[in-house]
């Protein structure tokens, strides 16, 4: 899982059936320096490249999400589904001190 | 890391953010969430599996999302006996 900030919302008008009941949000994944900041919101988007990624949890914009990429996220469907990145986490608080 | 709304099958799972580090232990690449039975603490070293089948088995839970999972805490490594 990575965790990361939404920053948008995708509205489709025709999905494939599987989709029905979740959103697409658009997340800027964090990096190390975003991590720094701890629990405040970062300022900016991060170098990461943003992403879409399906919700059912219920995250908007300005949440911290932790989201999971790769074959697993279309492990909570029961049939076969075209998604990329799926959000696991609705983040509360984050502890966060690097050694370095 | 504390998420109160999340997936079912991570419900009573230890999360955890983990940065994953090169031979020297310098810092590599952003850090991850990973689910920890193990209890690890802070700064300790640990070895995180990406193996979304194992980390399903792990949760119980065939429908889970979940990937990153703790399978071990580093007591020394050979360059640490070493030295």
């Amino acid at each position: 899982m990575r965790l990361g900030q939404v920053i948008g919302r995708v509205t489709l008008s025709q999905t494939v059936p599987a989709y029905e009941g979740g959103r697409f949000l658009v997340v800027s994944p964090f990096d190390r320096e975003h991590f720094q900041q701890g629990g405040q919101p970062p300022e900016g988007l991060s170098k990461q490249p943003s992403l879409v990624v399906y919700d059912d949890i219920g995250g908007g914009v300005g949440d911290t999400i932790g989201f999971i990429e790769g074959a697993e996220a279309s492990a909570p469907f029961e049939n076969p589904t075209p998604v990329d990145a799926i959000s696991a986490a609705l983040v509360d608080e984050i502890f966060y001190k690097p050694k370095k | 890391m504390i998420a109160t709304r999340k997936h079912p099958s991570l419900e009573g799972w230890r999360l955890v953010i983990c940065q994953p580090i090169n031979g020297a232990g310098d810092p590599l690449g952003t850090p991850i969430v990973a689910i920890d039975s193990y209890g690890a603490g802070m700064h300790q070293h640990v070895i995180v599996t990406s193996d979304g089948k194992a980390a399903r088995i792990a949760v119980g839970d065939n429908n889970s999302p979940v990937r990153q999972m703790i399978t071990g805490i580093v007591d020394k490594t050979a360059e640490e006996e070493a030295a």
